[in-house]
């Protein structure tokens, strides 16, 4: 397949107009279009492995997901003619925690979440736990993400699993933390999950919806 | 926020003694060329450390602007930079970091700009260091294709924080924790234009990658200092996300392809979890030793960031001989020691 063709390499190339045209074409075509998805899919993870590499960096990141975001924009709609639609494969709520202004982390995170499918509500930086907890209600999140970049604001992170439980969501929510001073041991202690950088985010946040 | 107005009309009462310079003295009145001449020569210049942290240590509520405490706590700021001063800090940045319009609009406090940052020169000036540091952080916002911010916005909210902070008269401007070099030319941009004669220095936060450290836009270190030096910063170099080891390894590629000053301002170590309580496992002596092999390679001003509090400092002093700015009190003058737990 030349590679201009190729919506995989239009995400990896973070062209957007070049995804949508293509994914157009495949509309208009009659084409698989699961087979489409799978290829965008396969784009934005290359597209993360190159950021764990080094190679790419996070305005690489936001354009492939815009490159992304723009072919599924097309594909969608005609998957659901077809009633073949794609659900996302999950809600998340993400931010950083209150006290903390930290927000590139949580960008990087969000930005491949959405990418890979999960419908994201990004609430920015210094986010208070009410706010998470709202949103959470609202979208019927089932994932809750909070990075916290300080030692002084990793707390928060476990008053948000309080809060979160004392909201009665313990059962439907799940938490999710990040941010350079955060460790595994520290997730466990709080009742979270832990991903220690945004790809591993996304595997993460998928085994978090296996029942 | 309601505390916080109530808290605002307390200026007048404000404990501390007045300072030792006078204040609202015109920027020909500050200290810039003996700040440019140290910069350039000398032993190397100590910094102060983590700043936000030591309010948070402090009582500052989280949903409060630290900035806001230049004027609602003015006290504990002082303390704060007083403990860094008796420490050893030579120069201490001023309680400024978020003080732009943009960032202060999130708190409903954009028509204070003015007001809060002459109060953080102020306050850092009641400490009485050698030299005040006006303080420039990010603005918040970010450019295409990451965020939507428009340039001129940007400049515009820079240009307003350094025309208040030369106008009370700093001894230099540090632009700090930029992480896209569009927005630190920017800011450096604005700081001469709205500061001009007020030395400018400017630093990035760094990453370790594979093949060097970079900013998390991708743009690689020496490219960095290169692009602002030539844009004419007076001094340039890293601050905040990596710890002092890493930092130390920063500091020799800086060394070897910065053509003006280099300023480094490394985190206390990556903290660690101890019995669900967080702490720093790194002690300020190793991170002292870290900082000062750096200004033995050439960085001419060196401090701290996030984690980091007086007795890094103190360390540092000791490690780079000669006579600390307070004495002895220095050991004393820390607020919470970073190996607590912090909760």
């Amino acid at each position: 397949m030349a590679s201009e063709r190729d919506l995989m390499q239009a995400v990896i190339d973070g062209d957007a107009g070049r995804a949508r045209a293509l994914a157009e074409a495949a509309v208009s075509a009659g084409d698989d279009l699961l087979a489409a998805v799978e290829r965008l899919v396969a784009g934005i993870r290359r597209v993360g492995e190159l950021w764990e590499e080094g190679e790419y960096f996070l305005p690489e990141l936001v354009q492939g997901a815009e490159a992304m975001k723009a072919a599924m924009a097309v594909v969608n709609p005609a998957l659901g003619a077809r009633q073949l639609s794609r659900q996302p494969r999950g809600r998340v709520v993400i931010g950083t925690v209150q006290g903390d202004v930290h927000d590139i982390g949580k960008t990087l995170v969000g930005t491949l979440l959405a990418a890979n499918g999960f419908e994201v509500h990004d609430l920015g930086a210094d986010v208070p736990i009410a706010a998470f907890v709202a949103k959470a209600r609202e979208t019927h999140a089932q994932i809750v993400g909070a990075s916290a970049l300080l030692t002084t604001t990793m707390p928060v992170q476990r008053e948000l699993v309080a809060a979160l439980a004392a909201a009665g969501l313990a059962g439907s929510v799940k938490v999710l933390v990040g941010g350079a001073p955060t460790t595994a041991a520290w997730a466990r202690a709080i009742g979270a999950a832990y991903a220690e950088n945004a790809l591993r985010a996304v595997a993460v946040a998928e085994s978090l919806l296996r029942p | 926020m309601s505390g916080r107005s109530a808290d605002m009309g307390t200026l007048e009462g404000f404990p501390c003694p007045p300072a030792m310079e006078p204040v609202g003295r015109s920027p020909s009145g500050s200290h810039a060329t003996e700040f440019l001449d140290r910069l350039r020569a000398g032993p190397p210049l100590v910094l102060d450390g983590g700043l936000g942290t030591m309010l948070q240590s402090a009582g500052l509520e989280r949903g409060t602007a630290p900035d806001a405490w230049n004027l609602a706590k003015p006290d504990a700021v002082v303390a704060v930079h007083r403990a860094y001063v008796l420490a050893g800090s030579e120069a201490v940045h001023t309680n400024s970091f978020g003080a732009n319009p943009i960032r202060l609009g999130r708190f409903g406090l954009a028509d204070r700009t003015v007001e809060v940052n002459a109060a953080a020169v102020r306050l850092a000036r009641a400490a009485a260091p050698a030299f005040v540091i006006g303080d420039v952080g990010p603005s918040g916002e970010y450019l295409p294709p990451v965020g939507q911010a428009d340039p001129a916005r940007l400049r515009a909210a820079f240009a307003a924080q350094a025309q208040a902070l030369a106008a009370a008269a700093v001894d230099a401007l540090h632009v700090e924790t930029m992480s896209d070099l569009r927005e630190a030319r920017l800011a450096l941009e604005a700081l001469r234009e709205a500061a001009p004669g007020v030395p400018v220095m400017v630093s990035l936060t760094f990453e370790r990658k594979r093949r060097g450290f970079f900013t998390v836009m991708g743009d690689h270190l020496a490219v960095v200092l290169a692009d602002l030096a030539r844009a004419g910063a007076d001094a340039v170099g890293a601050n905040c996300s990596i710890a002092s080891p890493a930092m130390r390894e920063l500091a020799l590629e800086a060394l070897a392809t910065a053509t003006v000053p280099v300023v480094l301002q490394p985190n206390a170590g990556t903290p660690d979890l101890m019995g669900g309580a967080v702490v720093y496992r790194q002690s300020p002596e190793e991170f002292a030793e870290d900082v000062a092999a750096m200004a033995k390679a050439g960085a001419r001003a060196v401090g701290g960031c996030c984690g980091t509090d007086p007795r890094f400092i103190a360390a540092l002093r000791a490690r780079l001989g000669g006579a600390p700015a307070g004495g002895d009190e220095a050991a004393g003058g820390g607020a919470p020691a970073g190996g607590e737990a912090v909760s």
